[in-house]
Order: structure tokens, then C-alpha cells, then sequence
């Protein structure tokens, strides 16, 4: 007997400790003995509570439903009867009183729906008389939702057989017929009602409701994009909640005007983003629409004054911008008198998003002025949003990306930029446009060089080059053709101690090449090219007149600060090359060019003079270790450039005091001093 | 001695006002909308006293350490948008800005709230501990953000309220009322429109305490779905009517002639009105009946006699006795009368059949004209049938009040025209009846604000010399016109129409229990308030009021010198007039703490409790004691009490008595 005891004890101990504590019960007993002693509150917060630690009991949502229901919280009620048949869709009970509350909650159709459903169940074998109690009772309440619906409809569509143009009858129709989920009659007499009174915004939600239930999900997206702009603002917020999370696109724009084509405000949405994808011409024909739809309106005559004015039709622009100036809006009127490069007027106050816009824009500048980049780009941004039109932030926002070397913002910033009723903006837009879509351009032509003099060697000498590029969509390699020019203007200097043949100072070649390069990646390029070299002067022995040429190698370039057009101050760059060149027994030479030193503010005057002096250290090395390919040099320098000149024309003036590291077979000295005056200039095409 | 005294020092002390909030103060030049949204709930504008809400418009240079010193002091602080002082408490704006057009309010996130002018702000940054209230439908950005510091608080709002002061956001004073504003006033005194089909499962019992706690003194129930006798509805009204009563709510049925019942209309089609184009006249929920057949009014008085005597009722409200549609003539579809007998008497009487007039494609202006003039003729002439019909059922239920429900054609003058309705042949009656004329609010006007009651109700008064029996309905409903920035009224909007209604009307009625939103309950009563003049002076309070009402009070009090024995432990209730305030030493034993007729007069004094009431209806006494006798007039009434809790209801006789309950 004890040992059974002991058995049965361990048994149920056992089972016991098998089962999971239940997470609600605490919770649950609160909320039991709240709804015992009436106090609904408490209990419904003791069910929520339970809720949240046992998500997917029914039983739970009911006994809360049940609760909400004592409370007259029917809506709240209906809610957890949903979810609770959601959790168990077998149960019939549930589903009943889920469609009784849609009904009492005006959720009618769903309550007609879920009736439907039940009775049809009937249909299939039946598990006890509970079952066949449900069905009778959802047959039932099918029958009181659905007669007065079929009679409701039968009775307003005699109606309309008399009054055909009977609104309301109309509107009645097709409320019972969108109840009774006869969608395309309530599709048919939505519209008509709609079309009778087009005033009537909120029909426009009824139709687009009933068609995307048809599955017109086009049709719908293009009526409720219509109620969504302009017109009642509760409508519009609703239609903005039916339609998807997404901005919607330029056709559905044209669908929508094509619906409501007196919607102003659609309209002059479309416009602005015709105008925002730089197709011009179209926005300028919904502004002039815009414009006949309401002369009076000044913000369309002044952006259609704009447009106009940008294609150089100034008198047409005139008379539009005329009556801005004319107008009430001061801000607006500013803004024409930007465009027709008149003074502006002192105004009181300035508007929130133009004072942002201000406050915004010279936070830009300060902070481009100043070297940080990242702030003078949100800043310039921020301005930008609260002063769409402003082409002065456009053609900023244009050079930061550019010296961010983001080129495709940069271009998008130049191209709106260069829209600038505003010459100087324009003009200044357009050309860096034009320098910078060159390189997405599917052809490239870039073109350098840089002849100098030389004091140690008494030459000129030259080096250039002219490479056509091949754009091959984001492949990171880009084929091209190049010549190369290498050359001094002195030759020779004649046989040297070391050597009885005359010692040449360069290549005197013209390379004609195939090559390859990569894109620049953090200044960084790989190239490699093949071709043929051809020598210019017709004594030179020391090699072919045509050979073959092989060079390739790695070479980047960064600077740091303040460089060259930009503001004054500190700055770093280097240049560093790693080549192979064939010619030189396949030689591997190593490059790095570095110089440090003060930007100076461009002047006022003097052509835009701007100069920088600096401090040169240079080395080369290569892999065979031949002297005149290893050595040190350093000294001061000076760089200079006019902004009346071309942007990439410079000039500069080095003295250096170099050493050879390698002096095994050097005819020279192995100290020297330099002073070399030298011009760059490239350019691209 | 010294210890008596002492205690009775102490227990003066304890009796006073609760900590409630009488005056406001604005900082700033401009006051804005805030009077408007702050007297809707009885607050007014301090004169140089005290004040404990303060709302800062304008923030002067070098005061924020101030102000935020009173904050943590105790005030409760509303601020607007952007401020040195709103800085520093930390609502700073960012860099960002948000359009708003519609907000989401935590306390109704499933409301609408839509703003009909759309404004662009900055978006604030709020310091850690702030609630956010209510926040930019689509972009999050709060609008209406909760700070306490201290033991005071800060209400923030992104932007003004608007000019009316409910534009943007509906629940400040919600809002307020949680951070601590206790409203000073409350009146018991609003009638309801209820519909049992909408409160079928509700625990009636907790919605009568409810409904009691809102303000509301009488039910005005739909008498159609108890018209047949069936066990269930039977037994539901029953309890319904109980509750009510145990709660000091009287019962009124509501009837909406001539939709009778749902039976009615399908055991009688032979009965049914019909429409200009002949149809069967079921529009919306109602389905008319015929009562200028004689064999269906008959009918219908026989059903209406029966369910008046079936139950308890506290009086009858006879509602929109006229006829359809709100489009008149214009939608042939919706127009009524066209039944055989109008047709018939009005042929008889002009010789022509009104049918014409809807079937003609060119009839007759005049014929129109005719036919409108006899349609409203015949309008009056049912409601005074049916107004002799309750007439007489009153005789056997002597303490019935009666009430007609007319809608408003002096402000909206259309309305006779359209539905029939004509109030200058109507009031008249009042001479001979007696009733309380309800106006109803016209569907085409609910989208104009409060200040249309006083409007209405100057244009009754030159009707009728019984304007102490003028009431007015609010339909709380969602509104057909574009109406912002909720569809239906809530919150400052609702809160404002009862106040304004309240001042203008003698009894305001709300239609309709249901569609108040739980939210508006806590200040509905306050809202319903009225007072002419509340002042302070130390513990005494000087309250004068046309209606009476009740004032926030704790403890045992003199009024006007007498030991007051209404009152419950956080509502003295007073009668009108002026009256003064004091706290008293000592407490009556026998108190009404709830009381739902007009209160004349009351004392308590050790023969026991002695007040005088008039009461158009039965009036409904909730004593915290059983008394040992009752006399009404000197005359020993035996009635026994129910039970209502810890609480005993005395029933007493419609009309002007004067009662004495000994302990």
C-alpha cells in the first residue's frame, strides 16, 4: 500500500512538475476575481495583461471580449472575437459573435460575409445539434441583413427607372449594393453619383474602395490619388490612407488628371514633378493650364513666368511675372525680381521656410568656406527643401558633391542649376555640367601636358599626353587609345665621361598605345597599355625608330586641406606611381611626388590670382637600380593660377636640391640643384 | 475644552474645497482662443487672484527661472510651439519640418483628426521624460506632449489651438484634466437619447452609475423595440429602468411617430406611408406608417397606451412628429406624405391630387406652395392629436412628464418647407399643455459652432411666454458637412456646444448616449455647468447660478447659514440663486447625496432633513441613511425605500412639495 502510495504520489508529481507553468495564470485570477466583483476596468487590464503573456489563447481573447462587451466597448470587443477566431477557426460560436458585433458596429458586410459562411456549413455533414442551433442562427441573421439588402436595392433601382438622375437615390443604390457584395453595381452607381455631383469628394473614396475590390487596382489608385490632393482635407487624408506607401508615378498622375481634370492642386503637383525630372516643356503646358484654370493664382503665373523666361522668350515671361510683382505675395515677387535681376524690397518678416531656407543657406556657405563638407551639404540641403527654387543652393549643392567626388549628385545639382533665370548661376552650372558629363560620356578625350624648363639641363622638355576613353556602362575598366608624347627640345648633350654615345635627356617619342585603365578607386588607377613608340629624331641611335612599347603600373594622387581652388589654407597632396616600362629593360620605377605648404585666397583683382607655396620632397626608385632612376630631391616651390584662365591651367616654379642614391655609373655629380619653371594643362571632351 | 476646540479647529480645516483649479491666468498680450476652451469646462479668468493654470503665450525676457519655479511649485503650465521657456524646459525645435494635416491623440488613436488648415511646423525635440499625447499622423512628429515637474506640469502643444480653440487639438482639456485641472462646477441636469440595440450586452448597473457620474439626469429610451411584449425586451427594459431609478436617472420612452415598430410595419403594409413616387416610405431606419388612416392611428394610439402603462416610465417624449426628407421636394424619392387618404383630403380640399405634382414634368409652383401649406398644416394638426393621445394617458399616470421633440425652423427657417415642421403653430400648445418643447438641432446646421444656441433660443422666446420649458437636443453624431477637425463633436468642440447650450437653455438633451465617446465622459457635467458668478474669499465661496449646480467640495458645510445636508463626499449640490459657502464643524447625519428634481430649498437640523423641490416629473431622492419617517407636505408618505448599495432611493410626486425625513 505505501509503495502504491509512493507510486501514485510520484506519479502525480510527476505530471505536475511535466506541465508548463501557465505564464497568464497570475493575470488571469486577477482578472476572474475583478469580473467578480464588477470591476471591469481592472479586469480588462488583468486580461490585456494575459493577454501579452499568452498571445495565442483564444479562450483568454474571448473571456476579454465578453468583458469589453459589459463596458460597451463593442468595437474592442469585436476586435478579440476576430483574433479569437483567427486562433481557432473551427469554432462556430466565436465566429458568431464576431459577425453579430460587425454587424452592431457597422462593419455590415463583414457581418454578411461571416454569416454567409456559417449557413453554408450546413452543407457538410453536422457534429451534434449545437452545430445545426449555429447555422440556424447565422441563417437567420443572413436573411435579416440580406432581404432588406435585396429589397433596399430593388426599391431604389424603381426609384431611379422614374427620377434617373436622382442622386441620392444613386448613392443609396449603391451603398446597399456595395453591402450586399454586388460590387460592380455599386461600382456603376457610385460613379454615377459621383459624375452627378463631382462636388461630393468622398464618393471618390467609395469608388476607388469598390474597385479595388473589383480588382481595378490601376483605376483605383488614380481616383484616390485625385481625392488625395486638393479638395477636402478629411478626404484627402482618407485617400491618402487607402493608397499604397509609395509616391506615385508621373502616369498615374496623368490617369488621375485625366479622372479630375479641374483638380488645381494634382495638377500643379504634376507639374512641379515634371519640372523636378527636368521635362520642361511638359510642365510648362500644365502650368499654362493651370494658369487659364486660375489666372489669378500667383505662384503658377510666377513658376510659369520662370519657365518661360528660362527659354528666352523674355516678353512672353513679362507679362506673368508683371502681375507677381503686382501681387499680394512679397515672397514670390522677390523671387521675379531675382529672375529679372531687379532689387528686391525690404519685407517685415520673412516666412518660415524662406527664413529656414536663409538661415540654412548661409550656414552652407560658412561651412563650405570652411572646409566641412559634410555639414555644408546637409545645410545646403535643408535650404534646398525649404527653397525649392533657389538655383544659388542648386549650383552650391553641385560643387560640394563635386569636391565629395559624388559626380552624378553633382551633375543632377549643375544641370537644375544651370535652369537659373540668373546668368552668372547658369552659366557657371552649365559649364561644370558640361566638364563633369564628359566622363559619362561613352566616349572620353582627356588631354595634358607639361612642358617645363630645366636650369641643371638647360632644356625644355615636354611631356603630354591625349587619351580617348571608352565608357563601358559601371565596368569598372575602361579601354582607350592614346599617344603619348616624350621629349626635350635640346636632344643630346653629347658623349659623358662615363659613356662615348650621346646621353639622351628623354624618350624624343611619340607612343601610340592601346590600353586599359581602372576607375579611380580612393585615387587610386591600375592602367596597362601596349603600342608602338616612334621616334622623332631621325639621329637618334641609341634605339629603333619604331620599337615596341609595353608600360603599365599603378599610380594614385590625394590631397588633403586646402588645395588649389578652393580657400586659403594648409594643405598635403601626393603623387605616387608604381610603372613598368619595356623600353628600359622592363624596368619597375617608383614615383612619389609630394609637396606640403599654404593655399592663398584667390585676389580680387590681378585676374583672380591664387598661388601656393609649398615645400617639394620627391623620390625615385626602380627595380633595377640604374642611377638615373634613384634619387632624392627637395626645396621650396611655388604654384600659381588665374581664375580668368582656364580652371586647370597652372603654373609653377620649383627650386630643388637633389641627390642620387645610386652613383654606380653616374657621369655626374651626386649632388644637384634644379630650378625648374613649368606650366600644366589638361582639359577633357 | 481646550481638546474640543482643537478638534473642531481640525475638522474646519478638513471641510473645504477640494483642490480645485476656479481661475486661469494667460501670459501674453493676446489670450488667444484659450477663454473659450477653458470656460467650456466652468474655469474662468483670474482678476489679479490666485491662480494654479497658466497658460503662456508670451514669455517675457529673463523670466523662464520663474516660471519654472512655479511649475515646480504646482502650477500647471500650457505652452505653445516654440519659447526660451519651452526650450529650457526641453521642447526644442529641430532642424526638420512637418506638414501636419491630420494627428493621431493616444487617448482616441482610432479618431480621425484632421486639421482643415494644414501647418507646417518644426519637429521637437522632447526632454526624456515627457509623454507624448498626440504626434503627426505620418511622420510621428509630436504635437502634444505631457512634462511633470516638480509637483506642477507642463502641457505642450506644438502650435496654437486654432481661433475657435478645437481645431487642432480636440483633447487639451483632457489632457489637462489628467496633469491635475480639476474643473470647479458640475450639474446633473442633461437629458439623453438611449437605443437599447446599441447597450444589449452591457452591464446596466455600471452604465447607470456611469451615465449618472456624466451629468445625466433622464433616459429618453427608443420605445419602438418594446412596442410588442416579448419576455427578453420586456425583462431588459425592466432592468434597464431599475438601474436607472437606483441611480437617480429617471426613464422617459421615446417614441418616433409615425415609425411605430419593425413588426408594425410588416403585419400592416396596408398602413404604410408612401413615398412621392409611390414607394413604401422606409427611409433610413424609420418605416413611416399612415397615420391619417383612421383604422392605423387607432392602431398605433391602442399600442402607445399599452407600452406607456407596460412599465415604469418617468414621461413620454413624442419626437419628430412631421414628415420627409431633409431634400423636400426635391427628391420626389424621399418626399412624404403621399399616402391614399392625404391625397384624398387634399384633393377634396383643393381639387387637384398632390401625385401631380411629382409626376408633371412643369408643375405649378402655387400647387407646390398649396400642397407645402397643407402638409405643415397637417403636421400641427397630428401633433396636437397626439399630444391629447399622451394627454390621456397621463390622467391614469399622474406623475408623467411629457416632452415634444421639434426640430429648430426658426434658425434654419427652411425646415417647414422641407419636413413640414412649423414651431410658431406648435408652441401655442404650451398654453394649453402641459410639456417641455425640445428643439432639435437641424442636421443642417450642425456644422456651425456654439454660439448658434443663444441665437436659437432668442428666437423662441418671443414665441411663447413658457421659456423655462424650452429645451435644446445637440446631436452628437458624425456630421454630414465637411466638418473639422472631428466628424463628430468631441472633446473642446463638445465640451463648448453643452457649456454655450447650457447657458442658453434651461435643460440640454444629447443625442445620443451611445456616440458619446468614452473620452468626453469625465467633463461632460462639467461642461453642462452654469454659473453666473463664483467667488473666493479664503474658505467662503460665494456661487450664484440660474439652474443650480454642484461645486467640488469635501467635508460638511454651511450654506447661506444653514447646515447643508446635499451633498456626497466630493459634490456639494446647491440650489439656484446665490449662495454662500462655508465649511462646517459638524456633519447632518441624515444627507441626500444625490438628488435629480430641482432643489428649493434644504436644512438639516436635529428634528431631522427638510428641503423643498419642483420637479416636472417624479423626482428622485438618494438618501446615505434609511429614515424612520417620511412626510411629504405633512402628509406621512409609507412608501418603502429600495436599496441602491449602501444607499436608499426616495420616490417622490411630480410637482412643488416640500419634504421632511426624520433620521
Amino acid at each position: 500500500m505505501v509503495l502504491r502510495n509512493t507510486f501514485l504520489f510520484a506519479l502525480s508529481l510527476s505530471s505536475v512538475l511535466a506541465q508548463p507553468p501557465d505564464p497568464a495564470y497570475q493575470p488571469l485570477e486577477h482578472a476572474y476575481r475583478a469580473l467578480r466583483d464588477k470591476s471591469y476596468d481592472l479586469a480588462i487590464a488583468s486580461f490585456d495583461q494575459a493577454i501579452g503573456l499568452s498571445p495565442n489563447r483564444a479562450s483568454i481573447r474571448n473571456d476579454l471580449a465578453y468583458t469589453l462587451l459589459k463596458v460597451g466597448e463593442n468595437e474592442a470587443a469585436r476586435d478579440q472575437f476576430a483574433e479569437a477566431m483567427r486562433l481557432d477557426p473551427a469554432d462556430v460560436h466565436v465566429a458568431l459573435e464576431y459577425a453579430f458585433l460587425c454587424y452592431e458596429t457597422r462593419q455590415q458586410v463583414q457581418a454578411r460575409r461571416i454569416f454567409d459562411r456559417i449557413r453554408k456549413t450546413g452543407e457538410e455533414p453536422l457534429r451534434d445539434t449545437a452545430e445545426q442551433a449555429f447555422q440556424n442562427t447565422a441563417e437567420q441573421a443572413f436573411q435579416n441583413i440580406d432581404q432588406p439588402l435585396a429589397a433596399g436595392i430593388a426599391r431604389w433601382l424603381k426609384a431611379l427607372d422614374v427620377s434617373p438622375d436622382n442622386f441620392s437615390a444613386h448613392q443609396e443604390l449603391a451603398t446597399l449594393a456595395e453591402q450586399r457584395d454586388q460590387l460592380e453595381l455599386a461600382a456603376e452607381h457610385y460613379e454615377r453619383a459621383w459624375k452627378l455631383k463631382p462636388g461630393e469628394r468622398s464618393l471618390m473614396l467609395d469608388l476607388g474602395r469598390v474597385w479595388s475590390m473589383l480588382g481595378r487596382s490601376e483605376d483605383a489608385i488614380y481616383i484616390l490619388l485625385a481625392a488625395s490632393r486638393g479638395g477636402q482635407p478629411r478626404v484627402a487624408e482618407r485617400a491618402r490612407e487607402l493608397l499604397p506607401d509609395r509616391y506615385p508615378y508621373p502616369y498615374e498622375f496623368q490617369k488621375s488628371l485625366e479622372i479630375d481634370p479641374n483638380n488645381f492642386e494634382l495638377r500643379r503637383e504634376y507639374a512641379y514633378l515634371l519640372l523636378a525630372m527636368g521635362k520642361q516643356g511638359e510642365a510648362e503646358r500644365q502650368f499654362e493650364t493651370l494658369h487659364q484654370a486660375d489666372p489669378n493664382d500667383l505662384l503658377t503665373s510666377a513658376q510659369l513666368g520662370f519657365l518661360i523666361l528660362n527659354r528666352q522668350d523674355p516678353a512672353g515671361a513679362q507679362p506673368l511675372l508683371d502681375q507677381v510683382l503686382n501681387g499680394a505675395d512679397e515672397e514670390l515677387a522677390d523671387r521675379a525680381r531675382v529672375a529679372l535681376k531687379l532689387p528686391q524690397t525690404l519685407r517685415n518678416r520673412l516666412g518660415s521656410a524662406q527664413q529656414t531656407s536663409q538661415e540654412a543657406k548661409s550656414l552652407g556657405e560658412r561651412s563650405m568656406q570652411a572646409g566641412y563638407l559634410k555639414d555644408a551639404l546637409k545645410y545646403l540641403t535643408i535650404a534646398q527643401e525649404n527653397d525649392p527654387v533657389d538655383f544659388s543652393v542648386m549650383l552650391k549643392l553641385g560643387w560640394v558633391y563635386n569636391i565629395l567626388h559624388d559626380d552624378h549628385d553633382s551633375m543632377k545639382w549643375f544641370k537644375l542649376a544651370s535652369q537659373s533665370p540668373d546668368s552668372s548661376i547658369s552659366d557657371e552650372a552649365k559649364k561644370a555640367y558640361h566638364n563633369l558629363a564628359a566622363q559619362f560620356a561613352l566616349f572620353r578625350t582627356t588631354v595634358w601636358i607639361y612642358p617645363f624648363f630645366s636650369t641643371r639641363w638647360h632644356d625644355v622638355f615636354g611631356y603630354g599626353q591625349v587619351k580617348t576613353e571608352l565608357r563601358l556602362g559601371r565596368l569598372p575598366i575602361r579601354p582607350y587609345l592614346s599617344m603619348r608624347l616624350d621629349g626635350d627640345v635640346k636632344g643630346n648633350i653629347g658623349p659623358t665621361a662615363g659613356s662615348l654615345n650621346p646621353q639622351y635627356l628623354s624618350e624624343s617619342s611619340f607612343i601610340f598605345a592601346v590600353g586599359a585603365a581602372t576607375l579611380p578607386w580612393r585615387g587610386i588607377t591600375g592602367w596597362f597599355e601596349a603600342g608602338e613608340s616612334v621616334n622623332y629624331l631621325p639621329n637618334r641611335t641609341d634605339e629603333g625608330a619604331m620599337i615596341p612599347d609595353y608600360r603599365g603600373g599603378i599610380s594614385g594622387a590625394k590631397g588633403f586641406g586646402h588645395l588649389m581652388n578652393s580657400s586659403k589654407g594648409f594643405y598635403f597632396e601626393t603623387n605616387d606611381d608604381m610603372v613598368f616600362v619595356s623600353r628600359f629593360q622592363d624596368d619597375l620605377l617608383f614615383y612619389s611626388q609630394n609637396r606640403g605648404g599654404y593655399t592663398f585666397a584667390p585676389t580680387e583683382g590681378f585676374g583672380g590670382f591664387q598661388s601656393q607655396l609649398y615645400w617639394n620632397v620627391n623620390a625615385t626608385g626602380d627595380r633595377l637600380r640604374q642611377y638615373w632612376a634613384n634619387y632624392g630631391e627637395t626645396g621650396p616651390g611655388l604654384r600659381f593660377r588665374f581664375s580668368d584662365l582656364p580652371k586647370s591651367l597652372l603654373f609653377s616654379v620649383n627650386f630643388l636640391r637633389g641627390a642620387y642614391f645610386v652613383n654606380l655609373d653616374n657621369p655626374r655629380r651626386p649632388n644637384f640643384f634644379d630650378l625648374r619653371i613649368g606650366l600644366w594643362y589638361a582639359f577633357t571632351r | 475644552l481646550a481638546f474640543a476646540a482643537l478638534g473642531i479647529a481640525a475638522s474646519v480645516q478638513a471641510a473645504s474645497l477640494q483642490r480645485t483649479s476656479f481661475n486661469y491666468y494667460i501670459a501674453g498680450d493676446d489670450p488667444g482662443p484659450w477663454p473659450q476652451v477653458l470656460s467650456a469646462i466652468g474655469l474662468t479668468r483670474a482678476v489679479g487672484g490666485p491662480a494654479n493654470l497658466i497658460v503662456i503665450r508670451q514669455v517675457a525676457p529673463g523670466s523662464v527661472a520663474q516660471w519654472i519655479q512655479r511649475i515646480e511649485q504646482g502650477s500647471i503650465v500650457v505652452l505653445e510651439g516654440h519659447s526660451d521657456l519651452a526650450a529650457a524646459l526641453g521642447f526644442k525645435p529641430g532642424t526638420k519640418r512637418v506638414v501636419v494635416h491630420s494627428i493621431v491623440d493616444q487617448r482616441a488613436p482610432k479618431l480621425s483628426i484632421v486639421w482643415e488648415t494644414p501647418l507646417e511646423i518644426p519637429v521637437f525635440d522632447l526632454p526624456k521624460d515627457a509623454s507624448v499625447l498626440a504626434a503627426e499622423r505620418w511622420e510621428n512628429a509630436p504635437v502634444m506632449a505631457a512634462l511633470r515637474r516638480g509637483s506642477g506640469a507642463v502641457l505642450w502643444i506644438a502650435a496654437p489651438p486654432g481661433k475657435e480653440g478645437y481645431e487642432r487639438f480636440p483633447y487639451l482639456l483632457q489632457a489637462l484634466f489628467d496633469l491635475g485641472v480639476k474643473p470647479p462646477f458640475r450639474s446633473q441636469r442633461l437629458w439623453a437619447f438611449f437605443d437599447g440595440a446599441y447597450r444589449s450586452r452591457v452591464d446596466l448597473d455600471y452604465f447607470a452609475e456611469r451615465w449618472r457620474k456624466a451629468g445625466i439626469s433622464a433616459l429618453h429610451v427608443a420605445g419602438w423595440h418594446y412596442y410588442e411584449s416579448t419576455p427578453e425586451s420586456d425583462a431588459y427594459l425592466q432592468r434597464l429602468i431599475e438601474a436607472c431609478h437606483r441611480n437617480a436617472i429617471l426613464v422617459y420612452v421615446w417614441l418616433e411617430l409615425p415609425h411605430v415598430s419593425e413588426k408594425f410595419w410588416d403585419d400592416h403594409p396596408e398602413w404604410r406611408e408612401k413615398t412621392a413616387i409611390l414607394q413604401d416610405a422606409q427611409l433610413d431606419w424609420r418605416k413611416l406608417m399612415n397615420l391619417s388612416n383612421p383604422e392605423c392611428a387607432a392602431a398605433v394610439s391602442a399600442g402607445v397606451k399599452q407600452l406607456v402603462s407596460r412599465f415604469d416610465w418617468d414621461g413620454v417624449n413624442l419626437a419628430e412628429l412631421y414628415f420627409e426628407s431633409l431634400e423636400g421636394a426635391a427628391n420626389p424619392a424621399r418626399f412624404t406624405p403621399m399616402n391614399q387618404d392625404v391625397r384624398d383630403e387634399f384633393h377634396g380640399l383643393n381639387g387637384f391630387d398632390p401625385i401631380e405634382l411629382f409626376q408633371s414634368p412643369n408643375p405649378a409652383p402655387a400647387h407646390l406652395r398649396t400642397f407645402l401649406d397643407y402638409r405643415a398644416d397637417l403636421a400641427r394638426r397630428q401633433q396636437e392629436k397626439w399630444i391629447g393621445e399622451i394627454e390621456s394617458v397621463r390622467a391614469g399616470k399622474p406623475d408623467l412628464d411629457f416632452v415634444l421633440t421639434h426640430v429648430d425652423d426658426r434658425f434654419d427657417t427652411r425646415m417647414r418647407d422641407l419636413i413640414g415642421a412649423d414651431a410658431s403653430r406648435v408652441l401655442p400648445l404650451l398654453d394649453q399643455h402641459d410639456f417641455t418643447f425640445l428643439i432639435e438641432d437641424p442636421a443642417t446646421i450642425w456644422n456651425l459652432g456654439p454660439e448658434r444656441y443663444p441665437q436659437i433660443a432668442a428666437r423662441y422666446q418671443p414665441l411663447t411666454q413658457h421659456t423655462d420649458h424650452l429645451a435644446i437636443d445637440i446631436n452628437i453624431v458624425e456630421r454630414y458637412q465637411d466638418v473639422y477637425p472631428t466628424k463628430q463633436q468631441t472633446g473642446t468642440e463638445l465640451f463648448q456646444l453643452v457649456h454655450v447650450a447650457a447657458q442658453a437653455f434651461p435643460r440640454v438633451t444629447l443625442y445620443f448616449e451611445n456616440s458619446i465617446l468614452t473620452a468626453d465622459l469625465p467633463l461632460l457635467a462639467c461642461a453642462a455647468a452654469t454659473v453666473d458668478k463664483a467667488e473666493q474669499n479664503g474658505s467662503r465661496l460665494i456661487v450664484d447660478s440660474r439652474h443650480g449646480v454642484g461645486v467640488s467640495w469635501q467635508g460638511p458645510a454651511f450654506v447661506n447659514g444653514h447646515l447643508w445636508p446635499v451633498r456626497n463626499d466630493a459634490t456639494l449640490w446647491l440650489p439656484a440663486g446665490t449662495n454662500i459657502i462655508e465649511p462646517a464643524p459638524k456633519d447632518s447625519g441624515l444627507r441626500i447625496v444625490d438628488f435629480n428634481g430641482e432643489l428649493g430649498s434644504a436644512n438639516a437640523s436635529s428634528q431631522g432633513l427638510q428641503f423643498s423641490y419642483q420637479s416636472n416629473a417624479r423626482a428622485l431622492a438618494v438618501l446615505n441613511a434609511r429614515p424612520s419617517k417620511i412626510e411629504v407636505d405633512g402628509t406621512l408618505d409609507g412608501e418603502k425605500l429600495p436599496e441602491s448599495g449602501a444607499s436608499f432611493v426616495l420616490s417622490l410626486p411630480r410637482g412643488q412639495h416640500v419634504v421632511l425625513l426624520t433620521p
